[in-house]
């Protein structure tokens, strides 16, 4: 149809049509299809609970607090605690590392669960509908609370044992208040109790025990950790003035105030060696902290010792204690120095640098360097070959009686909350396929619910959410479109001064506005995973991408899109793939 | 109020007091100095326009092209490559009928790469039908622009304001910037004769047979012809506002010259002042400046020539194979009325290079010299060449 626009004097006789072009299917075109296609995070993937990293910060950044608070709930009951004292291989994985810096993901963990508890929000988790069997679990430690949270999510009945008289484990008594304060720590259990777990305090699982709860449970749980510590095989080890580090955070923990006076040597290099170092500054003492390697060996977390020695702990490298005599009011600890002869896993491997001996006079030792089982019942038999051992924990199914899983720092090959998190889920769901399809499906079923390529397990795709259609490719960082993005600080986690930090056990890390925090999300690339930036939408040229209100937001009208591929190259976050189209 | 300004920001000003409502550009020397500052005033608020980035001149033209379908008043400005690139769509902004003004700053085109004054970058364009007008000096290219909003909504026709690189883009001089109340007297808002309208969704440009094409041309045509018509009556309301005219040529002492010069853009003022020194001789010379390429002012150009008995056109461009284009278009001009003088082509100043009173007075003396052209064209201050070994 042709109009004549205007009456005169210039006549514009122009083309114009009013039909449609709905006719022509330029689908017909399309030889590439492209599709929706979320992916996994390399943040989801690295942690070990499996937390759905990048839909947590997409929320965030919407300021839906409590529905980022509850995606972490789904895969990791211990947000307040974790968001304190996680080591956050998120972080260490996410691609802005890559692009300026990574995304402060840790301290937005922390927010998360500060506002939870600020607003008293509780979660609305769904839950399934209660089986019959039952389990009880030994340890009330964050790998056997992480398991009865899940077995309860998933409609079991549980019942926690728990030897001390609170329950907590090594979050409770070995991790000092100025890194987890006992209120964060109760407010996750709380939340766990609220969810129908019983926890009954003030009762050690003797062997004898033990065979009763074998016959009056379907299954038990076996999280009691590693209590007991690990000797140094020097002499003089056992003599009054040389104590456990981890008994010495117990005591400061249950209220008391042991005697620091003088100098304390602490020897080991991991958290629970700085701690008590740590710790005795802020009891009055000064502490030695004595590490057979260099310092970027030490398996504390760098933050950690970085600030322990902010603080005024004097670190010596390359130490190790070969002897331990009195002297009068003092010990006597003797010192070979070390010498790092080559590099193994990452570490220097050391060996005696003879002939330099040194020897310090303390008033006493701490030691740190590792725990072990109290009990040897409390281990898997190593050499019992019918176990079905996974990732996390180890399955132990005789004939017809109750199954015993083991699990925590128990089985664990790195010793972390997390890593205990990540335990007591992997238990909960072996135990749930186990009774519901029996042995052979436990492998499988687990095999489902992996995030990406790494050994994390999801308990949503377990569950059959939404988050089990997202391709388990990795997204890496030259799959985002970093053309959508602007260079952002990262959040400075705000911090006491290193002087408040030394005269008490004030928590150090302190909490972040949610300004910064909605800033911080918004700066995550999402990889992955659509946070309906529209960028599809407005790039498509032949306007096939329909916008709607269902979950996913839009879709694709094949019937005119060509199969250009504009929308997969335009979405920033590579929630978009482009295949090959089939006849 | 008089300002010192540079002849990029004269167009700047003028585009700013035009109240463009959509601006987008690429930068190209010696384009660049105008939209540089007036992608400032957006940021700024001073203008209450969008100013959009674009990755090549081809889509800058055709974001326009869309912007000005929608219904507002666009600009841009370009040079050289740049237009070169911005050739197909230029075709579709007239065929379109879409008003759009653009600053072009005439750039040599590469290789060799060469970034000053030659016009055969816009004259290329000269069948695109685009409005083309030639400047002088700054306050010319001011009052150009705002003119040019003017005629091209009033024909429905693109306009291309065109200056010198350099020597008018860079040149500092003193040019009256009127106010915004005295522009918004001489110019009215933009009123769409059509637009995109999604209440009445329909396709602009569809296929068009055969049987339609050739009136659609013709109307093209008919709104040249009427801009001509348009643009002397534009030009008296601007006379009546700012006391200023131009003219779609400019006749200077050519009533008794012998032997009229024909310039285009700021060759004109050197021109000017040979002419002063001839005259001065008791040389009978003037001078024909001529504003409007397309359309092109047949009549007026034969009646101011019509006296003389040689006329001397320089070329700052050239069409191989031909000629400078402004002499084929002056003899075109001249070639069905009886009598006509001869027209001398005379080529100048290509790629930036200086053209000097001394060479137009030498030009002058050869045409005088002459009975009849020896040649097409004669290309004037030529030197040896010296190749690498």
């Amino acid at each position: 149809m042709i109009m004549n626009e205007s009456a005169n004097p210039n006549p514009l006789f122009m083309p114009r049509t009013y039909l449609t072009t709905e006719s022509n299917k330029t689908g017909s075109w399309r030889f590439a299809r492209p599709r929706y296609d979320e992916k996994t995070s390399p943040c989801s993937a690295a942690c070990p609970a499996g937390e759905d990293i990048a839909r947590i910060e997409m929320l965030a950044t919407q300021g839906l607090f409590k529905e980022a608070w509850e995606t972490i709930l789904l895969e990791n009951p211990f947000p307040s605690v974790c968001g304190r004292v996680c080591f956050h291989s998120c972080e260490d994985l996410c691609n802005r590392r890559e692009f300026d810096a990574a995304v402060a993901i840790h301290s937005l963990e922390r927010f998360l669960a500060d506002t939870a508890i600020r607003y008293g929000i509780k979660p609305d988790l769904e839950r399934r509908t209660p089986r019959k069997q039952k389990i009880a679990v030994v340890g009330a430690g964050p790998a056997g609370l992480s398991a009865a949270w899940f077995l309860t999510l998933l409609g079991y009945s549980c019942r926690v044992f728990e030897a001390s008289e609170e329950a907590g484990g090594i979050l409770r008594w070995g991790i000092p208040a100025y890194r987890l304060p006992l209120t964060a720590l109760r407010h996750d259990i709380k939340q766990i109790e609220a969810q129908g777990v019983s926890i009954l305090t003030g009762k050690p699982v003797t062997a004898e025990m033990l065979e009763a709860l074998k016959k009056d449970f379907d299954a038990v749980f076996m999280a009691c950790g590693h209590g007991l510590g690990m000797a140094m095989n020097v002499p003089g080890e056992n003599l009054k003035g040389v104590g456990e580090g981890l008994d010495f955070l117990r005591q400061i923990r249950d209220g008391q105030t042991p005697a620091c006076n003088g100098v304390s040597a602490v020897i080991g290099g991991g958290n629970t060696a700085v701690d008590v170092a740590r710790s005795v500054v802020r009891l009055g003492g000064k502490a030695l902290l004595l590490y057979r390697r260099r310092r970027r060996d030490m398996p504390a977390f760098d933050p950690e010792v970085e600030m322990a020695l902010d603080e005024g702990v004097e670190l010596q490298e390359l130490m190790a204690p070969v002897a331990v005599a009195q002297e009068e009011e003092k010990i006597l600890l003797t010192l070979q120095e070390m010498m790092i002869a080559g590099e193994e896993n990452s570490r220097g491997r050391i060996v005696p640098d003879h002939g330099k001996i040194h020897q310090v006079r303390v008033d006493r030792i701490f030691k740190a360097i590792g725990a072990q089982a109290v009990e040897p019942w409390h281990q898997p038999d190593a050499a019992d070959r019918d176990m079905l051992r996974l990732t996390h924990t180890v399955l132990n199914r005789r004939g017809t009686g109750a199954v015993l899983v083991f699990g925590g720092d128990l089985t664990n090959a790195t010793k972390s909350v997390v890593h205990a998190i990540a335990s007591g889920k992997q238990a909960a769901i072996a135990l749930d396929a186990l009774f519901q399809e029996g042995v052979e499906a436990v492998v499988p079923r687990m095999e489902a619910c992996r995030v990406g390529d790494g050994q994390s397990l999801s308990m949503e795709v377990y569950l059959g959410g939404e988050r089990r259609l997202r391709n388990p490719h990795v997204v890496r960082y030259e799959e985002i479109n970093t053309d959508h993005f602007q260079f952002i600080p990262r959040v400075t986690q705000p911090r006491l001064l290193k002087e408040e930090r030394a005269r008490s056990f004030e928590e150090i890390d302190l909490k972040i506005s949610a300004q910064l925090a909605m800033k911080e999300a918004e700066s995550c690339f999402n990889c992955g995973i659509c946070n309906q930036c529209d960028n599809c939408y407005i790039y498509c040229p032949d306007t096939s991408v329909i916008l709607e209100r269902d979950t996913q937001g839009r879709h694709i009208n094949y019937d005119y899109c060509k199969g250009c591929g504009l929308c997969v190259v335009e979405c920033p976050r590579n929630a978009m793939s482009l295949g090959e189209e089939t006849p | 109020m008089k300002r010192v300004l540079e002849g990029s920001h004269a167009v700047a000003e003028a585009v700013r007091l035009a109240k463009v409502q959509v601006i987008s550009a690429y930068p190209i020397t010696p384009q660049t100095h105008i939209v540089e500052i007036l992608s400032e005033y957006c940021t700024k608020g001073l203008m209450n326009a969008r100013f959009l980035r674009v990755e090549s001149e081809h889509s800058c033209m055709a974001a326009l092209i869309g912007a000005q379908t929608a219904g507002v008043r666009t600009f841009t400005a370009t040079s050289g490559q740049g237009l070169a690139l911005m050739h197909e769509l230029l075709h579709w902004a007239s065929g379109a009928r879409l008003p759009i003004v653009m600053a072009e700053v005439n750039r040599a085109l590469a290789p060799g790469w060469n970034i000053w004054v030659d016009q055969t970058d816009s004259l290329a364009q000269r069948d695109t039908g685009w409005i083309q007008m030639y400047c002088e000096d700054g306050q010319e290219v001011l009052d150009s622009t705002l003119q040019a909003f003017y005629l091209a909504e009033s024909v429905n026709l693109p306009v291309m304001v065109v200056l010198d690189a350099f020597y008018l883009s860079h040149t500092y001089e003193p040019v009256d910037v009127p106010g915004q109340e005295a522009v918004d007297r001489f110019l009215p808002p933009y009123v769409p004769k059509f637009q995109l309208d999604t209440a009445h969704p329909c396709g602009f440009g569809p296929l068009v047979a055969p049987g339609d094409y050739m009136e659609m041309r013709y109307h093209i045509a008919m709104a040249m012809d009427d801009a001509l018509i348009r643009f002397g009556e534009i030009e008296d309301a601007f006379a009546a506002q700012f006391n200023r005219r131009y003219g779609p040529v400019e006749a200077i002492e050519c009533e008794d010259a012998e032997i009229i010069f024909v310039t285009t853009g700021t060759l004109t003022s050197t021109c000017r002042l040979a002419l002063q020194d001839l005259r001065a001789k008791g040389e009978k010379a003037g001078i024909l400046k001529i504003k409007l390429l397309r359309p092109f002012p047949y009549e007026r150009i034969r009646e101011e020539l019509k006296g003389a008995k040689k006329v001397a056109v320089i070329d700052r461009n050239f069409s191989f194979g031909a000629g400078g284009i402004f002499a084929q278009e002056v003899r075109a001009a001249l070639c069905n009325t009886p009598d006509h003088p001869p027209v001398f082509g005379f080529i100048a100043g290509i790629g930036g290079r200086d053209v000097t009173p001394e060479m137009l007075t030498e030009i002058y003396r050869q045409t005088k010299n002459s009975d009849a052209p020896q040649k097409e064209s004669v290309w004037m201050g030529l030197h040896e060449v010296k190749y690498a070994d």
